[in-house]
């Protein structure tokens, strides 16, 4: 509608006036209202576009890594590093045994032995503590007797008579531990006061002390004879199999890394001829193909290369089954009981474990005599090989593996003990704050709660590292809480130590969040609950709680969203050990380090070289992560629309 | 004002307000109130907005006691003869003893049958018999069984409006209360919910005593057997329904039927 023109004699409109009048200025074809409706909408966009655009990022730096990875995968294969595996897998596993047998032993001999050793090292320690008591005038002799010529006879004397008698005083003044007996104590001190820097022989009390351990031990050896005998041709029986790996090794990594020269060069190359393709200037366009040219190199020849391999393979199977014959004559040897039940307990898992060890090393030939250097490596091998992969090696002079079960089980276990601690905590404070507490309460309580959003994560990591651990470590020596499972602790940075910083840091989201579920519960049902004759109580939990059953869940899914994405914490405190946490300890695996795939990436990007396989790997942990972190918040939305009451 | 009423000789009121002020912390509410209800009877609450109707009601099962600094300042509440304010009565079994509809139909977020059930679970009933038994006598109380019965688990907050505010009735009747208070019942719903529940009405009188406040003056025709009209906080007039409205003794009260203010 066309405006009214002001009457003539109007006042100058006021810049106010201009500003809110609604004239009807046109700007690119669009009145002012438009401009604004679009401006807002603009913005609003902006988010989603920000969004689109991270996706884009993220899949363009991480979906090369298939590829990339299936092309080392490849050269692993052609180069014969997968061959050398296929043997070396069961010989690590043999090494394992191998020092569980060391330790059953002993544990065996240091009862029969303890007794002369704690003598003997009481008696050294003796001897070493007078020593250093008189160490000024033993120096003062010593530097005399060195002098040329030879200082006067009597200032000899003097010096020994010093010597002598602090060391006297000395060995006079040592404390004997009540390892000796009475006659022995001073058979010692007699001996100690004679020491003298001049002589260098030992004590001839010392000297059968000496000669009491090595029977001793010597007679240790001989009852366990039987483990001795068997752990030595145990670890002995892999030696000829060793050479052979060990020189096959060698050769597969050379070819490995001329191969890597040659793909070096060959990326290379192309840059040049890309570079050389866009050149304008002829001169500099000859140079670079020049140069181009003079980096051709030989592409590596896999199928020569892997014959001296292949040479050896009925080798390499033959040692392994010597191997297997050593090893089973080995624990024919082996006695069925020991004294101690821990040395019990360990032998008999070596035990049980041999048969599967077995079983290991012929499935480890069958695998050798199957294998063959030039099969493809199918695509999606590396994608399971990613994600079913339980190794993340990186900078490894062997091979690198990209493997993301590791990281996921850290995540993933990190993750639910942060919610299992965080959930009842923030919701029944939530459902305190809000049905029982006074105003007075509620004005501490809430803004106490919420700041702990403020806190920067670093600063928690730090309390986590200083305080919660040692905390966690001193609570797990109790003797009395031994029962709970994984006490006492080896590491005081773990998964426990992470989840509970994580579940500190998301009581704020969950606590907020359930406060308003809680708050949106109508009035009306509280109402209807009092009327009836309801108490408090029940109330609370048969009407409210119920009510806002989906507010609280989609709170609590939240919270586990701002746990999974959580990064400087675990970094710091979840203990960084790369490994697949050990399953077999129960409820104890908490108490065990891990990594995470927030931590992962954080701590590698910033040393890897761009476009890398690793480079690639970590972007891929970053699509993952992106995944769970979406999935989460879808779930968290689903929830609230699943539960929410019709609307009346 | 018990002169006002008919003499009915036996029994005696259920409800007997008697002398009561009432106060909203310093604001005064309620002035010097005297009621009686009788047995078996429903009565009607009217007054123009404001004057006190829905208060006098909730003072009867102490709704008004979450309000903070709401208190009777003279005078007592009655009910079956026993002052409600004593210190020996148990809040939950006086509300059990008086239930409550409200003006907007409020059933909770569960089933129709958990709805109904509640009454009874939380004053610690557990037999699944006695439920089911109570279930289907309070919701054929509210006409509501031959529609429900096939659908008992569903939510309560699938029915409509008039079946959710019927419900809300079998909720309140299901722990047999001696008197059952609505507050404007029908205010949220179309004429013809309105219509099933007054009918409802006069059914439920003869199981419970009633008290309901009303805006509509033809709905306390319709269905009380006694009004009592409320003004700025005084009851005016408390007479036999047909008595009041055909012949008011109080001019406010005939100024206020032939609509002169409201």
């Amino acid at each position: 509608m066309a405006s009214v023109p002001p009457p003539p004699n109007d006042p100058p409109p006021t810049l106010g006036s201009r500003l809110l009048r609604k004239e009807r200025r046109v700007v690119a074809g669009l009145d002012p209202q438009q401009l604004i409706k679009y401006f807002f909408g603009a913005n609003s966009s902006i988010a989603i576009i920000v969004l689109v655009l991270i996706m884009a990022f993220l899949l363009r730096e991480g979906a090369g890594f298939l590829t990339t990875y299936r092309h080392e995968l490849e050269v692993y294969r052609q180069a014969g590093l997968e061959f050398c595996d296929l043997a070396d897998r069961p010989l690590q596993h043999q090494r394992v045994l191998a020092n569980a047998l060391r330790r059953a032993l002993s544990i065996e001999m240091d009862p029969l032995t303890k007794s002369a050793r704690e003598r003997r090292d009481a008696a050294f320690l003796l001897k070493a503590s007078v020593e250093e008591k008189t160490s000024a005038s033993r120096a003062d002799l010593e530097h005399a007797l060195e002098q040329t010529p030879p200082p006067a006879a009597d200032s000899l004397v003097h010096l020994r008579e010093v010597v002598k008698q602090k060391t006297t005083a000395a060995a006079a003044a040592a404390e004997y531990p009540d390892l000796f007996t009475s006659a022995e104590k001073s058979r010692l001190q007699n001996e100690l006061s004679e020491l003298s820097p001049e002589v260098s022989d030992l004590p001839p009390f010392l000297q059968s002390l000496i000669a009491e351990y090595s029977t001793q031990d010597q007679a240790a050896r001989s009852k366990f004879a039987g483990i001795i005998s068997t752990g030595e041709l145990f670890e002995e029986a892999t030696d000829p199999v060793v050479e052979v790996l060990d020189e096959l090794k060698a050769h597969a990594t050379e070819t490995k890394e001329q191969a890597t020269e040659y793909f070096t060069l060959k990326a290379g190359r192309q840059q040049l001829l890309d570079a050389a393709a866009t050149a304008t200037d002829p001169e500099r366009k000859a140079a670079l193909l020049a140069e181009a040219e003079a980096s051709q190199s030989d592409g590596v020849n896999f199928g020569e290369r892997i014959e001296s391999i292949l040479m050896r393979r009925e080798e390499l199977i033959s040692k392994l089954q010597e191997y297997c014959t050593a090893l089973e004559a080995a624990f024919k040897e082996m006695p069925e009981q020991s004294t101690t039940a821990e040395a019990t307990a360990l032998v008999s898992e070596v035990r049980h474990a041999i048969p599967g060890h077995l079983g290991e090393i012929h499935q480890a030939v069958e695998n050798l005599k199957n294998w063959k250097w030039d099969a493809p490596v199918a695509f999606y091998r590396s994608l399971g090989a990613f994600f079913f992969g339980t190794e993340w090696i990186t900078n490894s002079s062997w091979q690198d593996f990209f493997g993301f079960v590791p990281l996921l089980a850290g995540s993933v276990v990190i993750s639910i003990i942060a919610v299992l601690i965080a959930t009842p905590v923030s919701v029944v404070a939530a459902i305190y704050t809000n049905q029982f507490a006074s105003d007075r309460e509620k004005e501490i309580i809430k803004p106490v709660i919420e700041f702990i959003q403020a806190i920067p994560s670093v600063v928690l990591g730090f309390i986590g590292i200083s305080l919660v651990g040692n905390l966690i470590k001193d609570f797990s020596e109790i003797s009395w809480l031994q029962w709970i499972p994984g006490f006492p602790i080896q590491e005081r940075l773990n998964m426990f130590n992470a989840g509970c910083l994580l579940a500190f840091m998301a009581v704020p989201t969950m606590f907020s969040l359930s406060e308003d579920a809680l708050n949106n519960v109508p009035r009306a049902y509280i109402d209807a609950s009092d009327a009836l004759g309801a108490t408090k109580l029940q109330t609370v939990f048969r009407v409210i709680v119920p009510a806002g059953i989906s507010g609280i869940l989609s709170a609590i899914l939240l919270g586990l969203g701002r746990v999974v994405g959580e990064t400087m914490v675990v970094l710091l405190v979840a203990g960084n050990r790369i490994a697949v946490p050990d399953f077999s300890a129960g409820l104890g695996v908490v108490f065990q380090p891990a990594h995470t795939l927030t931590g992962i990436i954080a701590q590698e990007l910033g040393e890897v070289s761009r476009g890398s396989s690793h480079w690639q790997a970590l972007f891929m942990v970053g699509i993952v992560l992106f995944g769970i972190s979406l999935l989460v918040n879808w779930c968290a939305r689903a929830v609230a629309r699943r539960f929410e009451p019709h609307k009346a | 004002m018990s002169a006002d009423s008919p003499a009915i000789a036996t029994p005696p009121p259920v409800v007997q307000v008697r002398d009561m002020d009432f106060c909203y912390g310093a604001s005064q509410a309620l002035f010097d109130i005297n009621l009686k209800v009788e047995y078996h009877r429903v009565t009607a609450l009217i007054g123009p907005s404001g004057c006190g109707k829905s208060t006098l009601l909730r003072c009867v099962n102490r709704m008004n006691d979450r309000v903070t600094g709401a208190r009777v300042t003279k005078g007592e509440v009655l009910v079956k003869g026993k002052n409600i304010h004593h210190a020996d009565v148990d809040l939950t079994q006086l509300r059990k003893q008086v239930g409550m509809v409200f003006q907007k139909s409020n059933p909770f977020p569960k089933s129709i049958y958990e709805n109904v059930a509640y009454g009874l679970r939380i004053h610690g009933e557990k037999s699944k018999s006695v439920l089911d038994e109570a279930v289907e006598r309070s919701l054929t109380h509210a006409a509501l069984w031959e529609e429900l019965k096939d659908r008992l688990h569903a939510n309560a907050l699938a029915l409509s409006g008039g079946q959710q505010q019927r419900l809300c009735i079998a909720r309140a009747i299901a722990t047999l209360p001696d008197v059952l208070l609505m507050d404007e019942p029908c205010s949220a719903l179309d004429p013809i919910s309105t219509l099933k529940i007054e009918e409802l009405m006069h059914q439920l009188a003869k199981e419970f005593t009633v008290v309901i406040v009303t805006h509509n003056m033809q709905q306390a025709v319709r269905v009380s057997d006694y009004t009592a009209f409320l003004h700025l906080g005084k009851l005016v007039e408390f007479a036999p329904t047909e008595e009041l409205f055909t012949n008011p003794r109080e001019k406010l009260t005939e100024a206020y039927l032939r609509g002169t203010f409201s």
